[in-house]
């Protein structure tokens, strides 16, 4: 039982795109538990299967795959959700990655590269394309110039080094010959700036919740 | 240059500004009937009011054309309201003017061009133009009293009245304009939206199923998978890409001029906020990047890849286009630069100067090249 198999599930609205994927990962060996075409489907499917990695689409049809990976990732300490959607959705990209996913990538992808990105995932590790690390940047700047600059998360200046030579397509290994650093500390640099940005969703969502009394008891 | 709107604004109290001369006229007209015979100097009054007829038509073609003259013309319309207003010492008796009170000749057809000055440069131009002809007021009848002071207020607070209905008007039709163009924006967006959708329920679905199924088939039907790949990836980059609108001040969003340059080999990584520089910069910046690509395309090697980063850091912009081609041996650059290999490194530096940033360029062999670009932005780093 050391070499786990790792389980899946695929949200996604299109059949043939789903279908495609589940194919592709169980050709590799991964086992996918389930497939769900749906955000309320895909929260509540989740529960039952608790698989190690839910490749979420981020477009389906009138729901957003936002909540639905807030939803996951809140109640399933041991799932993790990589997004998995059309190149270029920014803002629902970031509030996934805020939400919770610990990585992105896009449907353009090779299987090749969707397989070792399950993997990474799996391994809790986060994935990073160019796309999202300047994504990630510019939601750092924009809170760094925004109105709640002191309680807003920064970057050190090595996360911001690190960040910015992943958007500029360098792998983590190039990264780590360029700046002299061990590969598992660039990975560990790229997770932080992820975590930091979830924390302080988490915050700010609690924040609110207490602000507009949502956290009153119900029976009171 | 100020927008077509603003100045249609404007265009009632510019008729208003006409009428009222032409009734003034009429009463000054009017006035000197009653007194005629009692003047100084008859024939002057009446050459006085035949003035005032000839230069009511002039301004009156002026103020209605669509140019409403210069703003010369407004100063010497002034000028002629004053000098007639000065000839009424030679044709009133000197009773006339200190004791009877008998009205100057223009009588308030001057108001006219106190109107004129506030509609053309608002409440400080209503206030000054009203306060010059007050001055000629006094001036002609050399004295000060109370009805002369009462003229006084009467012609600056129609100045600084008109002036602010002038600043008004200019502020509602902007307003109006603001809300126009951000409902044709919010249209554009849903229309984008809709497109996108269908595009991708069906066509991307079936590229994507094709580039799947093709790699699987391997061969020929490889090579057309690879075909429906290409444009599978430049298909999404242009559905995602927000519209190439610009603002009403000029400035236009950097980000989707980029995302459209993405292709199966350039990726393009923007901030999720808007990146709002001047409408030339963009199209310059855009035209930048397009070109280190295609000089990537050409001479980086047939594998070669291309990452292009914008990133907004408030009081600058910066671009970065790396590729992972072969680079260029060091000693090598400067010569490169001047033959063709890099004769687009002159052209990408001096673009870049003259929007009044910095390029510079790394490279190294096997190691690819990378540009640097940075454009201060002035104006946001004040904001």
């Amino acid at each position: 039982m050391s070499e786990q198999v790792i389980s899946v599930m695929v949200v996604d609205d299109h059949p043939m795109w789903r279908d495609g994927v589940a194919r592709d990962l169980t050709e590799r060996g991964f086992d996918v538990r389930a497939t769900a075409a749906d955000a309320s489907s895909a929260v509540r499917i989740a529960h039952a299967v608790r698989p190690d990695v839910v490749l979420m689409d981020l477009n389906l049809g009138v729901e957003s795959g936002v909540d639905a990976t807030r939803a996951i990732t809140a109640a399933l300490t041991d799932t993790r959700v990589l997004v998995l959607s059309a190149s270029g959705e920014h803002s629902d990209v970031l509030e996934a990655v805020k939400a919770g996913a610990s990585g992105y990538l896009v449907k353009s992808a090779s299987a090749d590269e969707l397989v070792d990105a399950v993997g990474r995932t799996a391994a809790g590790d986060a994935v990073f394309t160019a796309g999202l690390a300047g994504l990630v940047l510019g939601e750092y700047r924009r809170m760094a110039a925004g109105p709640e600059e002191g309680s807003a998360p920064k970057l050190s200046e090595r996360e911001t080094e690190v960040l910015r030579l992943v958007a500029k397509g360098l792998t983590a290994r190039q990264i780590a010959d360029r700046l002299v650093l061990s590969h598992r500390t660039v990975e560990n640099h790229v997770q932080s700036t992820l975590r930091k940005l979830q924390l302080h969703n988490r915050v700010e969502l609690a924040r609110y919740a207490i602000e507009h009394g949502l956290d009153a008891d119900p029976e009171q | 240059m100020k927008p077509p709107a603003r100045k249609d604004a404007l265009k009632p109290l510019w008729r208003a500004a006409v009428l009222l001369r032409v009734i003034t006229l009429v009463f000054a007209a009017g006035v000197v009937m009653t007194h005629d015979g009692e003047y100084a100097r008859t024939w002057l009054a009446w050459s006085t009011i035949g003035a005032m007829a000839l230069w009511t038509l002039v301004t009156s073609i002026h103020y209605l054309r669509p140019g409403r003259g210069s703003v010369w013309f407004t100063v010497v319309d002034l000028g002629v309201c004053c000098a007639l207003m000065t000839l009424s010492r030679m044709a009133l008796t000197h009773d006339q003017l200190a004791v009877d009170a008998v009205p100057l000749l223009p009588t308030v057809w001057v108001t006219s061009v106190v109107a004129v000055g506030a509609i053309r440069a608002r409440v400080v131009g209503g206030a000054v133009f009203g306060a010059v002809i007050s001055a000629f007021n006094y001036g002609v009848r050399g004295y000060v009293d109370t009805d002369l002071t009462r003229d006084m207020v009467l012609l600056i607070g129609v100045g600084i009245v008109v002036g602010m209905l002038s600043l008004n008007q200019v502020k509602a039709a902007e307003t109006a304009e603001r809300l126009a163009q951000a409902m044709r924006a919010e249209a554009a967006t849903a229309e984008r939206e809709r497109l996108a959708r269908t595009i991708h329920d069906s066509v991307l679905q079936v590229l994507a199923r094709v580039r799947k199924r093709g790699r699987e088939l391997g061969g020929e039907a490889a090579e057309l998978a690879e075909l429906a790949g290409r444009q599978e990836v430049a298909l999404r980059a242009l559905v995602a890409a927000a519209p190439l609108e610009s603002t009403a001040g000029g400035e236009a969003d950097l980000r989707p001029r980029l995302q459209v340059l993405t292709n199966d080999r350039h990726q393009v990584s923007v901030p999720a906020t808007a990146v709002m520089v001047p409408e030339a910069a963009a199209a310059e910046l855009a035209y930048l990047v397009r070109e280190a690509l295609e000089n990537v395309d050409r001479h980086a090697g047939p594998t070669a890849r291309a990452w292009v980063l914008l990133e907004d850091l408030g009081d600058e912009v910066v671009l970065s286009v790396r590729d992972d081609g072969v680079g260029i041996p060091a000693g090598r650059v400067a010569a490169a630069e001047t033959e063709g290999r890099l004769g687009i490194a002159r052209s990408i530096r001096g673009r870049v100067r003259e929007l009044g940033g910095t390029a510079t360029l790394e490279t190294a062999p096997d190691a690819g090249t990378e540009w640097e670009i940075r454009i201060p932005n002035a104006k946001r780093g004040t904001r």
